[in-house]
């Protein structure tokens, strides 16, 4: 039985996910990028937040550029739903206002690195 | 009242303890006998508990323990023997060839639903506020073996036997009705702790275990009747309502206020620890455990450092700081002060904190790293490891046949070595003499003075007591290590190794045995002088260095006085002690119960503590402070966590880091060569010893100070020692 073997490779055909090509999938970006670019001023306006509205496009164009290194058409397919997903929490004010703040990690504190800094934290 | 058999009053009669050895040389042949039909062969003399535990069968029992010699009263451990026409007791009966034992026959659970019926009769329902639920065996065995109903009515409204509870001092807690006379207690006081204090009176169902008089059971190791009591009569009085054992969480750990290193269970709940209990380890205290590393935990809460604290310079108060401030000034401190930098290391201190100190003193220049108690450096010193060690292990006391005793009092400075020494006194015909103050040892010795010119007329022959000495087979001279701390210590331990040294040149002495032993009293010393330490603090007080690092250092062996007024001190430790009181920078450290830590026995048996606590507040566990510190001041110690630690600890001393084993120390012939350098004479002043009495075993450290406890205790002892009547007995 082992000394049986599947010799016949089968190609990897894989199911796209929305995207059939590059191009698609750029443009599925571009619209999302330019929907969120829209809804800007008015999350400001509506989560009262301490930013402006340059700083949230300024974090919106960062947020996106954090992926600018995937290439799989399908991944970006996914990443483009869930950033829908959040448009869509953002817009019904699903979420609430630290949410919004939480994209900017203001109150976030880096672990410590180094045996020193994890000593005077008290996390060794 | 129940006694161990006086085999000693009588010297010609020898125990024999197999019957059946035909000759010198055969070995007695062994015996099968059939447990539920399996058959086992045992040795002839076995009893019937013995050889069932052999067929893995456990027979339930209350009376019998096998540190304890046997009663056989509780009958809870009846069983059924083919062709006998009544059930007999496991626990006293010897097993004969061939016979078959049923242990879970009708007969068997019959007789055992009878005894349990009858115990309950006679026992309270009080488990709900029993502080023995949960770990009770009487609870236990009456689910187990118990039958489902009992015949006991009280008809006449005249309620269950009750009993007075007993006042038997601070730390144990009587609730006589729940007594079920197993005398477990009875013999423990007798047997193991040496007090004839606890006993019987009246019959039957009158029967009452106590004191007879009104009277405390005051005992360095009166704590275990705890644990050995199967029902809550016996519990621990500050324990008493604090927790069910299945709410605690349990640690192992290590003891660290004698220098025996006890194994212990640490059982913790929300941030604290609720009680010690002993862990079995034969080689070190068996299943006991000495009162003050039992009851001493409440000093853990009391008085400790939880944060860094530098002193103003001003009003000389100090104010506590972020650790960041704490270090930098200390740092600031050691760097400008440059090579006059020494530390002193305390009795506490574990083995990675004691390396971290000498690693970082070292690397700025400075040897003047000592510990806190003096051992003799002349001769060969602390070179070799046979010097400083109990050389022939806590358990070797049981195969010796003559203990002499030089100026120390191990009933006090190691409790848990003194039950070895009596366990072989009563069981093994051990001899016993002593050399140093009369003090009460729980067993009969030969007194043999108190100077230590008797140890030269035992060099030399002229004292009576040498013929003795010379004929013993397994001799041991035990040495306390605070003699050692005379002036004249070198000069005494040379004596002493000379002496040694003749014993085994008399040639009848087994190549292996060690003749000389040192008794530590203090947990860190072994580790520190493992790792190179300079025994003693005279060479800080000949040159005051400009900064002194006291690690955990709270004996006082260096004070104010003895240091000019511009030496900075610094201070790490976890309580605020005698040291922390003198100090200019303060680095709350852990104690062992909250840190994973080497510690280091008197017989040089390396044992870790686990970590049951975090430390207190911002307190820190010791090694990474002074790591922290090293980095601080830029002599970066190459260790980042506690694998890398405990590397460094095997580079300087392999056995440190080899856990529950004791490395064996040899060279005892060199040292004793290397001992005959030692110029000077032993003065005639007579030894003395700190611990004389009770009260003064209850505080000797930092945490034990703190304890309101041991506080108690030391009262008690006092009164105790006040009253009239008794008195003077237990000195």
């Amino acid at each position: 039985m082992a000394s049986r073997r599947i010799a016949t490779p089968l190609s990897r055909q894989v199911k796209p996910l929305l995207s059939l090509d590059r191009s698609e999938a750029r443009k599925r970006v571009l619209d999302l990028y330019k929907a969120w670019w829209r809804q800007v001023p008015y999350i400001v306006m509506e989560f009262d937040i301490p930013k402006s509205i340059e700083q949230c496009r300024q974090k919106l164009r960062e947020e996106f550029k954090k992926n600018q290194h995937i290439t799989d058409i399908r991944v970006i397919d996914m990443l483009v739903i869930k950033g829908q997903m959040e448009l869509k929490e953002t817009v019904h004010i699903w979420k609430q206002k630290g949410h919004i703040m939480n994209y900017w990690k203001e109150t976030h504190e880096p672990k410590p690195t180094d045996f020193l800094s994890s000593f005077f934290s008290g996390k060794n | 009242m129940f006694r161990v058999p006086l085999t000693r009053g009588l010297p010609s009669v020898k125990v024999v303890h197999s019957s059946l050895r035909a000759t010198a040389t055969q070995a007695p042949q062994k015996i099968d006998v059939y447990i539920d039909d399996k058959k086992v062969m045992v040795e002839p003399g076995t009893t019937v508990l013995q050889a069932a535990a052999l067929a893995g069968v456990e027979i339930p029992r209350f009376c019998y323990h096998e540190r304890l010699s046997v009663a056989g009263n509780c009958r809870m451990c009846l069983v059924e023997v083919e062709k006998s026409p009544k059930p007999v007791a496991a626990c006293a009966m010897p097993v004969m060839k061939g016979w078959r034992i049923k242990t879970n026959s009708d007969m068997t659970r019959k007789a055992r639903e009878g005894v349990m019926e009858f115990l309950l009769v006679n026992h309270p329902l009080d488990c709900p506020i029993c502080d023995q639920g949960g770990e009770c065996d009487l609870q236990d065995q009456s689910m187990a073996f118990g039958s489902d109903r009992s015949r006991f009515t009280d008809i006449d409204f005249t309620g269950k036997r009750a009993v007075e509870d007993k006042d038997i001092g601070p730390l144990i807690k009587t609730i006589m009705t729940r007594c079920i006379h197993c005398t477990r207690c009875i013999r423990f006081a007798s047997e193991v702790a040496g007090i004839d204090d606890l006993g019987t009176t009246g019959r039957g169902s009158d029967m009452q275990v106590g004191t007879y008089v009104e009277k405390m059971f005051l005992s360095e190791l009166s704590g275990n009747i705890i644990d050995l009591c199967p029902v809550g009569a016996l519990t621990s009085k500050p324990y008493a309502f604090t927790a069910r054992p299945w709410e605690t969480r349990k640690t192992e750990s290590i003891d660290v206020h004698d220098a025996i290193g006890s194994n212990i269970v640490l059982s913790t709940r929300s941030g604290e620890v609720l009680r010690v209990l002993p862990r079995v380890n034969d080689e070190v205290n068996e299943e006991w455990l000495s009162d003050k590393a039992r009851f001493s935990y409440d000093g853990l809460k009391r008085q400790r450092l939880i944060t860094p604290m530098i002193k103003e310079p001003k009003t000389g108060e100090l104010i506590p700081v972020e650790w960041e401030d704490a270090l930098v000034i200390a740092g600031m401190k050691i760097k400008e002060a440059g090579r006059s930098v020494a530390g002193i290391a305390g009795g506490l201190v574990d083995a990675e904190a004691l390396i971290a100190l000498k690693d970082l003193l070292n690397s700025l220049g400075s040897e003047a790293v000592c510990t806190e108690h003096t051992y003799p450096m002349e001769g060969c010193g602390t070179d070799l490891r046979s010097n400083y060690l109990l050389n022939n292990r806590i358990a070797g006391v049981e195969e010796a046949d003559l203990a002499l005793l030089v100026g120390t009092n191990p009933r006090f400075e190691a409790p848990l070595f003194n039950s070895r020494i009596r366990k072989a006194f009563i069981h093994n015909e051990l001899n016993v003499a002593v050399i140093g103050p009369p003090v009460n040892l729980t067993y009969d010795y030969e007194h043999l003075g108190d100077s230590p010119n008797v140890l030269h007329e035992l060099l030399y022959g002229s004292h009576p007591f040498t013929s003795t000495l010379m004929a013993a087979k397994h001799p041991m001279i035990v040495v306390g290590a605070s003699q050692l701390e005379r002036t004249d210590g070198a000069s005494l331990l040379a004596q002493l190794q000379q002496l040694a040294t003749t014993l085994m040149l008399r040639g009848n002495i087994d190549h292996n045995w060690k003749v000389l032993n040192i008794l530590h009293s203090i947990a860190s010393q072994v580790a520190a002088l493992d790792l190179g330490y300079k025994a003693g603090v005279s060479e800080i007080r000949n040159a005051p260095p400009k900064v002194l690092f006291m690690l955990g250092a709270d004996e006082g062996a260096i004070t104010k006085e003895d240091l000019p007024d511009h030496t900075f001190i610094i201070y790490q430790g976890h309580h605020g002690d005698a040291g922390a009181a003198m100090a200019d920078v303060i680095l709350p450290g852990a104690a062992y119960t909250e840190k994973q830590a080497t510690y280091v026995n008197t017989e040089g048996r390396s044992q870790q503590t686990l970590a049951a606590l975090t430390p207190p507040g911002m307190a820190r566990e010791d090694w990474k402070i002074i790591r922290a510190l090293s980095e601080i001041i830029g002599n970066k110690l190459r260790y980042d966590n506690l694998n890398q630690i405990r590397v460094r600890l095997e580079e300087v001393s392999p056995n440190l880091t080899r856990y529950g084993y004791a490395e064996e120390a040899n060279f005892t012939a060199q040292a004793s060569e290397l001992a005959k350098n030692v110029k000077g004479n032993t003065s005639s002043d007579p030894f003395d010893v700190k611990l004389k009495r009770l009260e003064d075993f209850f505080m000797t450290d930092s945490i034990s100070r703190a304890s309101s406890i041991m506080a108690k205790c030391v009262q008690a002892a006092k009164k105790h020692r006040e009253n009239k009547y008794f008195g003077s007995q237990n000195e």
